[in-house]
């Protein structure tokens, strides 16, 4: 049994076709990136699998239960919206022990110090959530969805409207939360970095469909034509370079950048025969390394297709 | 402690941390009652019955609009900000969370709304001449009819503020306001009128309260968090 699993999902609003036949499953302990442009349906799926939204079309199930009309199922999932869902004008340490009586936490008062020692915001307890930082706020947040130990924790757009560092500390401390609770993380995120950093595997959904669902390795080492990119010892040689590699039959495209050329290749054991025509032409080589695309070109591919209708 | 205790607590908490709908409601409580207390000695004159009747007529809308006051703040603020998408998806019922945030509101609506039947009791009895604390049919409209109008208000306008859009939720709150300037009008009437507390109008008030306590139950049954959500926004 997968931890989440969508099935022939489709949602309509106002006779628009939001999401159209959606279909992927989330392993237990992955972190699973869920990826698409604005408007996309993202949250759309993410509010149906939590039973706040009905599907119109398909069926959807977290840890093989139905969230909608499933109240203990519902305890064993965390959920990370834009918001927050923190009251302001209250402190860091009641906003959470709230949700602690919510969830039925054993022993709160011990695990809110643990959650607030680990988010850094234990010296922050009892000050009131309105005086706090975007990001303060976002990792009291992501330590509420984890509160009650969640077996799976759905985090929509969590680095949204941070700085750079602090969506750095919000994905170090998702990735520390992966390994040491042992849960599942849907991760809904249009930050692709982000996503090909800590995901395991990602979906790109697109003008309501599913365009490419697969491990973050194989999209991006498998998609398109092989690629190496060869460093050259002397940028002078630069011209010479490219006028030898153009004329070997299994390089489908060469472009260089400063003192680099950066191959396509039609056969992808071609490698070493590329090296021996440079090392034969007298080119000296510094560096040779196997390029793969990454998850912003297959990304901007995917829905560059669904938005050109193929 | 049981989820309906623990949302209603925390909504107590944060009614209490409103500055804005304290000083509102303190100043409704305070404010009303004094107005309207002039209006009630002067009518009654020295008959202690007649100013027990005008007080237990403006004690129900008074907490009704506490009522109103309070649910801005726990149901209204929390589909404002969305944060109720989040307690959506806590391992609570929708209708146990209707309940437990009416209860919240009923508590401080109740309290305030105390406060301001203390404040006309004393101005009408100091301007009247008539003391009316000792009224046994006043007391039991203040410690039972109240109540259940307090609560049937909150009910109804929590159901509706989580059910209705922001839009359609500004119109219902000019529609109350509007709604409770024209029944002080009509207790103006009623007042003026001299009539004490009868035991017969309390037995329907009582009922109607309950009537209305059962329709808010009902119709917050139908809200659904599909509604909720679609009307975040």
């Amino acid at each position: 049994m997968s931890a989440v699993e969508v099935r022939g999902l489709s949602r309509s609003f106002d006779g628009r076709e939001i999401l159209r036949d959606v279909s992927f499953t989330v392993g237990h302990g992955e972190v699973f990136g869920y990826l698409g442009p604005n408007g996309a349906g993202k949250t759309t799926t993410i509010r149906i699998l939590l039973g706040l939204l009905a599907p119109g079309a398909g069926e959807v199930r977290v840890l093989g239960r139905d969230l909608a009309s499933d109240d203990d199922a519902r305890a064993r999932v965390g959920v990370l919206f834009d918001n927050n869902g923190l009251a302001d004008r209250m402190s860091a340490a009641d906003n959470l022990a709230y949700y602690a009586g919510l969830y039925g936490v054993e022993d709160p008062a011990e695990r809110i110090d643990e959650l607030l020692a680990l988010v850094d915001l234990a010296d922050r307890r009892d000050d009131p959530v309105g005086t706090f930082s975007t990001g303060m706020k976002r990792k009291l947040g992501i330590a509420r969805a984890i509160l009650h130990r969640p077996e799976v924790v759905f985090l929509d757009e969590p680095s949204s409207g941070l700085d750079p560092g602090a969506q750095r500390m919000v994905r170090d401390l998702i990735l520390e939360l992966s390994r040491r609770e042992e849960m599942t993380v849907f991760l809904n995120s249009h930050h692709l970095d982000e996503v090909q950093r800590i995901c395991s595997t990602v979906a790109i959904l697109a003008g309501g469909r599913i365009r490419a669902f697969d491990t973050v390795a194989n999209l991006t080492s498998a998609s398109g034509r092989p690629a190496v990119t060869v460093s050259l010892a002397d940028p002078g040689d630069r011209a010479r370079a490219c006028e030898t590699v153009g004329r070997l039959p299994f390089v489908a495209g060469c472009d260089a950048d400063g003192g680099a050329l950066h191959c396509t290749l039609a056969d992808p054991g071609a490698t070493p025969d590329l090296v021996a025509a440079l090392v034969g032409a007298n080119i000296r080589i510094e560096e040779v390394r196997r390029s793969s695309r990454s998850l912003e070109e297959i990304y901007l591919e995917h829905v560059g297709r669904a938005e050109g209708g193929a | 402690m049981s989820t309906l205790s623990v949302i209603a607590r925390r909504e107590i908490r944060l009614a209490l941390r409103n500055r804005g709908v304290l000083i509102t409601a303190f100043v409704f409580a305070i404010w009303f009652p004094v107005m309207t207390a002039v209006g009630i000695a002067a009518a009654a004159g020295g008959d202690a019955a007649a100013v027990s009747g005008g007080i237990a007529a403006i004690t129900l809308p008074v907490g009704v609009f506490m009522g109103y006051i309070f649910c801005s703040d726990a149901f209204l603020r929390e589909k404002r900000d969305g944060t109720i998408e989040t307690l959506l998806c806590a391992p609570v019922s929708l209708q146990r969370l209707w309940e437990g945030k009416a209860l919240g509101v009923v508590v401080p609506a109740y309290l305030t709304t105390l406060l301001a039947a203390a404040v006309s009791i004393g101005a009408a009895s100091a301007l009247a001449e008539a003391p009316v604390a000792a009224d046994p049919l006043l007391l039991l409209h203040l410690a039972a009819v109240v109540p259940v109008w307090i609560a049937a208000a909150a009910g109804l306008i929590g159901a509706a503020q989580l059910a209705l859009g922001m839009r359609e939720n500004q119109i219902l709150g000019f529609a109350f306001i509007f709604g409770f300037i024209f029944l002080i009008g009509g207790l103006q009437a009623v007042i003026s009128g001299g009539s004490g507390v009868s035991a017969t109008a309390e037995a329907v008030l009582m009922a109607v309260g309950l009537a209305l306590l059962a329709l808010a139950r009902f119709i917050a049954g139908k809200v659904t968090k599909e509604r909720i959500v679609r009307t975040i926004p």
